[in-house]
């Protein structure tokens, strides 16, 4: 890398990073700045890692993903009519012991959590599959009680969450060449 | 190959520079001037700071002061614009079998927004002129190049002869101010084309050098039966208070993400219209000629159905909420107005704020329908259905066997830097942790505008054999059935979308990230988003020596493009 980052900066994005990314996409952010191209990149750029939460006994080990893809049209890509992606999440988790009576319920929510939308309910091969448009999400999965139809909002605990790409896109105000712009001069 | 490259872009630079007035030769970069600066009326060949419509970015002391590394270049700088022949809105040209029709490109004056600006136009027209044939018919244009720069004209999406497909240094030799060259144009394919020069797009095609080919079928109750049949060519174009802004003289400017233009344009106006009778179904012929702009159009809220596809109907008709189309790329839609009212045609996509790192709704009307009255002909039920377009599906049958095949070419879509702006290296570095799948706005001007192919070469790096652009040379024969998996590699620095476009052939979609296609047309340009791997099944038909390349302007003349042979085993000297 030619040119250092203000440490501060890259100091927070590699927190972001770490939080919300396995380790593998952690190390192609990184190497970005090189700009030869790396091996072995995983073409699912935007797919979701599930991070359990270490709560809930039976899925404390619990592991998960949530694929993205397009939905088909005939445009190779899908928006809604105000221009957001709108997108199939293929739900997978494993590693998890269900007690009896109890279901996984996948969520999307912008997050601000001011909007859920509910994917259903995992099936016996913990996959479910559902679609949203939200620009930023998180993808939660909560414990709920068996057989009933998910409501507007979770009841049970969060087993695992993770967020889509695009929650990674963050101010550049105060960071990077940016430092000595301060937040608060643009309201966040 | 490589060679006809770098000739071709030293003849361009060579040739380009004693048609230049004097101000640009002189220019320098310590000529530059910034906003603010007293200017009067008319283009200015001064390089400025790009415009920052709509960026909250604050801007960096660092980058005031520079400016790309290229001369500033405005073809026809220091003409009288009131010498030059007012362009005039384009006409429909019915051409039967065996027609010639005899256009030039030449420097015309346009108004736009109220401005006068020296631009260019085929046949006095803008867009050029809608060439209308049959399926099967075959014409010729007689080209002149009235232009001070050289030129080619390339018929996008046609079938045709290798020798007519217009590359400069392959299949011809650039067309000189002055000269003629006489196009043999067939037509193979019902549908939608679109011809443009193929040197120096980012400039050419960007001041009007664009106009369609309309093919009709000879099929009966080929369409479903419409009240009315429109095209809308999709542009943008960029100025500011100087008025157009000056594109690279040597290279073109914009090598990262394309010259986003500020200023929409339907059909080469801003403020397209149409009336209609309330009730009527209006097919759209849409075609994308921005350098770089994708666009997510709407119609007001009026029901769209797609119907086809660059070069063929689509298997199954299908409803959509908005079309998106990218350069290049070309979509038949039925729209039906079944209201009295006004519709606005508008481009509705997330922006992205790079310096809040937020989406931000963003609309660009495009033009307005009025509907009023009640259309004389009803084809509400025409519209209702979505038909299944058997003669599609019988085309595609012969190649299903080959939707699973492995791929025969991995392509891998890159980019190499040098010498970037250290604080677009900085910048960059710091928004590496999301690369949207489409560039919908111009979400960095300065730093895009600053750099040109020297400092970002995209890349199509084969995977198989490890050579890039054009030292490729893929070698086929008339009769393959040919994959190509195209990865567009987010890890790359600055990914971006690609519109990929495969010259004198067709080819279907067949799988978009691993998923399987389940309604294809022919094709001869795909978007490549982001992250996506995108196979296509390559029709191989047409003998010769032909390219792919990404249709973004800017990003062709930065390297991202590669060449491929077609040989006829029937005919042993074919293509050679
Ligand atoms: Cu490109």
């Amino acid at each position: 890398m030619r040119f250092l980052l203000p440490r501060i900066g890259f100091l927070l994005i590699l927190a972001l990073a770490v939080m919300a990314l396995p380790a593998r996409d952690v190390d192609s952010a990184a190497s970005e700045a090189d700009t030869t191209c790396a091996e072995g990149v995983s073409p699912d750029y935007y797919e979701i890692e599930l991070v359990t939460t270490r709560k809930v006994s039976g899925a404390r080990l619990a592991k998960g993903v949530g694929e993205v893809t397009y939905v088909q049209s005939p445009f190779g890509i899908s928006l809604s009519e105000d221009g957001s992606y709108l997108v199939n999440i293929d739900v997978s988790m494993s590693n998890v012991k269900l007690a009896d009576g109890k279901q996984l319920v996948a969520w999307v929510t912008t997050p601000q959590l001011d909007e859920i939308s509910s994917l259903g309910a995992l099936d016996e091969n913990l996959q479910v599959s559902g679609q949203t448009d939200f620009n930023k999400f998180l993808l939660v999965i909560t414990l709920e009680p068996a057989g009933e139809e998910p409501g507007t909002m979770w009841t049970g605990p969060v087993v695992s969450r993770g967020m889509s790409r695009s929650g990674l896109m963050h101010t550049m105000a105060g960071h990077g060449p940016f430092e000595t712009e301060p937040c608060a001069v643009y309201g966040y | 190959m490589q060679r006809f490259r770098f000739n071709g872009l030293l003849l361009a630079a060579v040739l380009l520079i004693p048609v230049l007035p004097a101000q640009a030769q002189e220019m320098d970069h310590s000529m530059h001037m910034h906003h603010g600066h007293d200017m009067s009326a008319g283009d200015s060949l001064a390089w400025r700071m790009a415009p920052m419509d709509g960026m909250t970015m604050p801007m960096m002391p660092e980058m005031m002061d520079d400016v790309p590394d290229t001369g500033a270049f405005l073809p026809g700088f220091g003409m009288d614009v009131s010498m030059l022949p007012e362009a005039r809105p384009s006409e429909i040209i019915d051409m039967a079998n065996g027609d010639t029709l005899r256009m030039d490109a030449s420097m015309v004056r346009r108004t736009i927004n109220g401005r006068e600006y020296v631009m260019m136009a085929y046949g006095g027209m803008y867009p050029g002129p809608l060439i209308r044939a049959d399926r099967g018919a075959k014409v010729v244009v007689e080209f002149t190049n009235n232009i001070e720069m050289p030129t080619t004209v390339h018929w996008h999406g046609l079938r045709l002869d290798n020798a007519f497909d217009g590359i400069p240094g392959l299949t011809q030799d650039p067309v000189e101010t002055g000269e003629t060259f006489t196009y043999e144009l067939k037509f193979p394919d019902t549908g939608m084309y679109w011809y443009h020069p193929h040197m120096r797009e980012d400039v050419q095609q960007d001041l009007g050098l664009y106009g369609n080919m309309l093919v009709d079928p000879t099929e009966e109750d080929y369409y479903a039966p419409v009240n009315r049949e429109v095209p809308l060519i999709l542009d943008d174009l960029l100025v500011d208070a100087n008025g157009l802004f000056p594109y690279g003289e040597e290279a073109p400017t914009h090598a990262l993400m394309g010259r986003f233009g500020n200023v929409m344009m339907v059909n080469g106006i801003t403020d397209y219209s149409l009336d209609i009778e309330a009730g009527e179904v209006v097919r759209f012929y849409l075609t994308n000629v921005a350098n770089t702009r994708t666009f997510n159009v709407n119609f007001g809220g009026a029901r769209i159905k797609v119907i086809a596809d660059d070069v063929s109907k689509l298997e199954r008709e299908q409803f959509v909420s908005s079309v998106i189309i990218a350069p290049a790329e070309r979509y038949i839609v039925d729209v039906y107005f079944d209201d009295e009212g006004t519709y606005e045609i508008t481009n509705a996509v997330q922006a992205i704020d790079h310096f809040r790192g937020t989406f931000v709704p963003e609309t660009h009307q495009l033009g307005t329908i009025s509907a009023s009255g009640s259309a004389s002909a009803d084809h509400a039920d025409a519209f209702a259905e979505a038909r299944t377009n058997e003669d599609t599906i019988a085309d595609i049958d012969g190649f299903r066997r080959y939707f699973d095949k492995a791929p025969d070419h991995n392509l891998r879509l890159t980019i190499e830097t040098k010498d970037l702006h250290p604080m677009t290296m900085r910048m960059m570095e710091v928004d590496t942790l999301y690369f949207p799948p489409i560039e919908w706005n111009e979400g960095m001007p300065m730093m895009n505008w600053l750099s040109t192919g020297d400092e970002a070469k995209w890349t199509l790096l084969d995977e198989d054999t490890g050579k890039k652009s054009m030292e490729i040379n893929w070698q086929w024969e008339v009769g393959d059935v040919v994959k190509i998996r195209v990865f567009n590699d987010p890890a790359s620095f600055h990914p971006m979308n690609h519109p990929f476009h495969v010259h004198g052939q067709r080819f279907v979609v067949t799988h978009i990230d691993g998923v399987p296609n389940r309604n294809m047309g022919w094709k001869d340009t795909v978007i490549i988003p982001v992250g996506s791997t995108i196979d296509i099944l390559v029709d191989v038909t047409n003998p010769g020596k032909w390219m792919a390349h990404c249709h973004i302007a800017e990003h062709l003349h930065a390297g991202m493009m590669l060449g491929f042979e077609v040989r006829d085993p029937s005919m042993p000297n074919a293509g050679r």
